[in-house]
């Protein structure tokens, strides 16, 4: 169970990420949980694109990977015409609504980008209050370190047309998964 | 209200304006803004300028966020070339390239030899107003290189072939409407191009197919940290992630102000940088080092190549700017917007007439200058000093100061003239200040020529009135003949206030001396006598100073000399009360920023210039002090039943007085006592001291106040309860609301001495 502190933090970042045009939903943390989620969160999807994680298990992963659709080892032309990403992400932020996705590792920067759908994993006791934490020298800000990260607040968006237009060259759906 | 009545096909287009060099072409551009951009510009600007006051408002450590983001520029521009030298080695030693181009001609030639390197035919192109600055597209494509603008707003402009209005949001001036005839005419196409939703789609299938068949991507950089090599990149459609992400060749460009030490500072401006967009992040915000470790994209089987990156960071002016101790300032800017989206001007006329060829807005006008040539600066003529951008700032920089800086060089370049001559010689401008054109030595100087006007008042104001007089005015000094200009008062505000009678005995102890500024003193001198009235009443021991320019009007005109002259006369002028423990008391708002916030670039004298700033006071401000000191209830002085003009009230407050945070007492008085007050919400009048005066502003400040006139006709809709008084703290914007709406305008001191109970 998360402390209570947490808890709030979490209320918040679902209130606010919301507010962003993102789908959030809380999932329990077991594979076969998360399975589910993940196969709801991308129904209607026929292809997709599952990178590596770090900070949940990575038997979740194993599991993840047996839905139907997934691509294991995509070329460069199947990435571009995937429906669906997921990624893990390396922190969420309160405040602001976002997650941040730390890029490197195979996938995690083209699964959060190239297609219309994009599913974020983001483990609860990793959100932070505020964005500039991410840059603090300890805590969550040290793991940081050396990384390339985007944060990411809702799907891409532009208002250059005159309206706010949902999904510009970044995906057109964002939804968090909050593993807790 | 004043619409422009030349036809649209006869109006300038944006490129044909770009170049502000001389007056003739700025005064074309408004035209050509007014005439076609004005609408959409005022709809969006005004939309962030909401949003940002929403979430600044909520922000708990506002003010402590902007003094750390000012620490760490001062100290990244200070270091500079340390920092550039850091950075080289950061990005180095992660396998990237580093130039530093001295000119803009340096830069795109190493772009052009990097792309020629790699056989590059399409480069894609992330929005970038460093590269407008030193016309990348125009070179590349003149290289027979494809370039693909994948900003939808810089793909608008690219279409249109546009300058950038707007840092943040460069096609705001355009609407949906707009969008959709440019790309029906630009494009052959059987999709549907009307709706946001449509045009959005065509603009990213079109672009999609870029990204992935680039072979550079291009990108700015928001900001740079010398520790790591680490780009802060903002935005929200995803094109700067596909540019950074998908071709193997990445290059930034980016001038140098925007390297900072380290990393770690980075998360400071990610949370300032927020407050212009909604209060939440972009969809995007990265922080990437290059080369990225992910292999770039190849499809349909071409060959997958080895990443680069290339740095290129261009000096183009900017260390003569460090060495400018008043450019040095704009070197802190991070390119937020809240400067033109707070600015009554800007909302008005956007930034293809309030900029030049790549930069815009109050802060324009110094890059501008700064990386070219002064003249380039001519727009930063519409700033008016309002003082709106000041507060909004995140890095704290005097924007009004370095356009009043900008004046004074350019009144330097001007010609001069006999009549200009003969007007300082007259009215005593300093010797530097009479090349200024004759109009804004008249202005600058009014002091003088009001008082010749108070003195002859029987002659003056039969001149006022006489058209043949008024032509005179109009072309000698540029005073618009359309603007009725108040008669000079039979008896000025220190003749009348020596008949006011004495305070009475007992109530507060506070000294104060009411400063008589030029435009109560010679023009609306009751608004003084009625400030000694209630202050006496209130048994305050009040005095009268005498009247001198402080210096607000040769400042506007960037007349710093003169104004340096005047307020050196004034602080001499009000340091015996000083002395003798009075506080300022002050009623024109423009007046009290010179005290409060000008006078420190103005006096030598530290000290004196620190005491006047913490012991001035506005008029109505001080009543309120006064009244919580002796901690007597507004209601039991004043009586809203007493009100020449009845409870209901519109007020308009002074735009530096809003800056200085002198706005909410009189509001806040006002409804203690018991009035039913509706404020104003616009950022200025649009007149703004002489700006509405000027002939050729005239136009230009008449379609500013629409704003103002139609929130006093909302105010007054039946359904909000029918007419109101009008009432406004500001000389010039007394005058707006009056030659706007055709009715009476008092001052709040006016009202508060009419209803006191005694």
């Amino acid at each position: 169970m998360a402390a209570p502190a947490q808890t709030s933090l979490l209320e918040l970042f679902i209130a606010r990420a919301t507010e962003a045009a993102a789908k959030v939903d809380r999932v329990r943390r077991s594979g076969v949980e998360l399975r589910n989620a993940v196969a709801r969160a991308t129904e209607g999807a026929r292809s997709l694109v599952i990178a590596d994680g770090e900070f949940l298990s990575a038997e979740f992963f194993t599991v993840l990977r047996s839905l139907p659709g997934v691509i294991a080892k995509p070329t460069d032309d199947q990435l571009a015409t995937t429906d669906a990403g997921v990624t893990e992400a390396f922190a969420g932020v309160a405040r602001t609504g976002s997650i941040c996705i730390a890029m490197g590792p195979p996938l995690r920067a083209t699964s959060s980008l190239l297609m219309p759908l994009h599913v974020a994993l983001l483990p609860a006791e990793r959100i932070v209050s505020r964005p500039r934490e991410l840059f603090a020298l300890d805590g969550i800000g040290a793991e940081a370190l050396g990384r390339n990260l985007v944060f990411v607040t809702g799907p891409s968006a532009t208002a250059d047309m005159g309206p706010l237009v949902r999904g510009v060259h970044g995906p057109h759906r964002l939804h968090i998964l909050v593993v807790e | 209200m004043a619409a422009p009545a030349t036809p649209a096909n006869q109006l300038d287009t944006p490129r044909a304006v770009a170049n502000k060099r001389d007056k003739r072409t700025l005064l074309r551009a408004i035209r050509m803004a007014l005439g076609i951009e004005s609408a959409a510009v005022r709809r969006n600007t005004q939309t962030f300028n909401r949003n940002r006051y929403r979430e600044a408002a909520a922000l708990a450590d506002y003010d402590a966020l902007k003094d750390e983001a000012r620490a760490i520029k001062e100290r990244a521009i200070a270091g500079l070339p340390d920092l550039l030298l850091t950075l080289e080695g950061a990005v180095r030693a992660r396998g990237g390239q580093f130039y530093l181009a001295s000119t803009a001609a340096d830069a795109c030639r190493y772009i052009l030899g990097v792309c020629q390197a790699h056989s590059a035919r399409l480069v894609v192109k992330g929005k970038s107003i460093t590269s407008e600055e030193i016309r990348l597209n125009h070179m590349l494509q003149g290289a027979g290189i494809e370039v693909a603008e994948s900003d939808l707003a810089e793909f608008i402009l690219q279409v249109a072939d546009e300058q950038p209005s707007h840092n943040v949001a460069p096609a705001m001036h355009y609407s949906t409407e707009r969008i959709s005839a440019l790309f029906k005419q630009k494009f052959e196409t059987s999709e549907p191009l009307e709706t946001g939703e449509e045009l959005t789609k065509f603009a990213r299938e079109r672009l999609r197919q870029k990204f992935l068949t680039a072979d550079i991507g291009f990108t700015g950089a928001n900001l740079i940290a010398a520790d790591t090599g680490t780009l802060m990149l903002v935005e929200s459609e995803g094109n700067i992630r596909m540019s950074s992400l998908l071709p193997p060749v990445h290059i930034s460009l980016a001038g140098v102000e925007k390297v900072i030490p380290a990393r770690s500072e980075m998360g400071v401006f990610l949370e300032l940088l927020a407050l212009s967009f909604n209060g939440k992040l972009t969809s995007y915000t990265s922080f990437i080092s290059p080369p990225l470790e992910d292999p770039s994209f190849a499809l349909a089987g071409r060959p997958r190549k080895k990443r680069e990156f290339h740095l290129v960071l261009i000096d183009n002016g900017r260390m003569k700017m460090r060495q400018d101790p008043v450019l040095q300032e704009a070197l802190y800017c991070i390119r937020c917007s809240a400067c033109m989206n707070s600015c009554a001007n800007f909302q008005t006329v956007g930034g293809h007439a309030f900029g030049g060829e790549a930069y815009s807005g109050g802060i324009g006008g110094s890059w501008e200058a700064g990386t070219g040539a002064l003249e380039n600066a001519r727009f930063s003529d519409l700033c008016t000093g309002c003082s709106r951008c000041v507060n909004n700032c995140p890095v704290r920089i005097d924007i009004p100061w370095l356009n009043e800086s900008l004046r004074d060089r350019l009144n330097q370049k001007s010609a001069g003239s006999p009549m200009a001559t003969l007007l300082g010689l007259a009215s005593a401008a300093a010797s530097r200040d009479r090349r200024a054109s004759a109009q804004k030595i008249f202005f600058g100087n009014y002091h003088w020529f009001a008082a010749m006007g108070s003195r002859l008042s029987g002659l003056s104001n039969g001149l006022l009135k006489n058209q043949a007089a008024r032509s005179a005015l109009e072309a000698l000094v540029g005073v618009d003949r359309r603007r009725e200009l108040p008669p000079f008062p039979a008896r000025t505000l220190v003749r009348a206030a020596g008949e006011a009678p004495a305070a009475r005995p007992g109530g507060t102890r506070a000294k104060a001396v009411l400063f008589a500024d030029v435009y109560t003193n010679y023009g609306l001198p009751e608004r003084g006598l009625a400030a000694l009235k209630i202050l006496r009443a209130l048994g305050a021991d009040v005095v009268i100073s005498a009247a001198v320019p402080e210096g607000r009007a040769a400042l506007s005109q960037g007349m710093i000399a003169t104004a340096k002259k005047h307020a050196r006369r004034a602080a001499a002028t009000l340091r015996p009360f000083l002395e003798d423990g009075r506080d300022v008391i002050v009623v024109e708002p423009s007046a009290l920023a010179m005290f409060r916030r000008d006078f420190r670039h103005l006096l030598l004298d530290a000290a004196l210039s620190e005491r006047l700033r913490a012991h001035s006071f506005e008029a109505v401000e001080y009543v309120a002090r006064l009244l919580e000191e002796s901690g007597r209830a507004a209601a039991d002085v004043f009586d809203v039943a007493r009100s020449p003009v009845g409870p209901r009230l519109f007020y308009h407050p002074h735009c530096q007085q809003k800056t200085l945070g002198c706005a909410e007492p009189t509001e806040k008085l006002l409804r203690e006592i018991g009035f039913d007050v509706a404020t104003s919400g616009v950022e200025c009048c649009g007149m703004a001291g002489s700006f509405g005066y000027k002939k050729e502003y005239f136009t230009l400040s008449m379609a500013v106040a629409d704003d103002l006139f139609g929130q006093v006709q909302a105010a007054e809709a039946v359904s909000a309860g029918g007419p109101r008084a009008l009432v406004a703290s500001g000389t010039s914007c007394t005058e707006q609301l009056h030659s706007g709406l055709g009715r009476p305008v008092l001052h709040p001191l006016e009202l508060l001495a009419g209803s006191l109970r005694v």
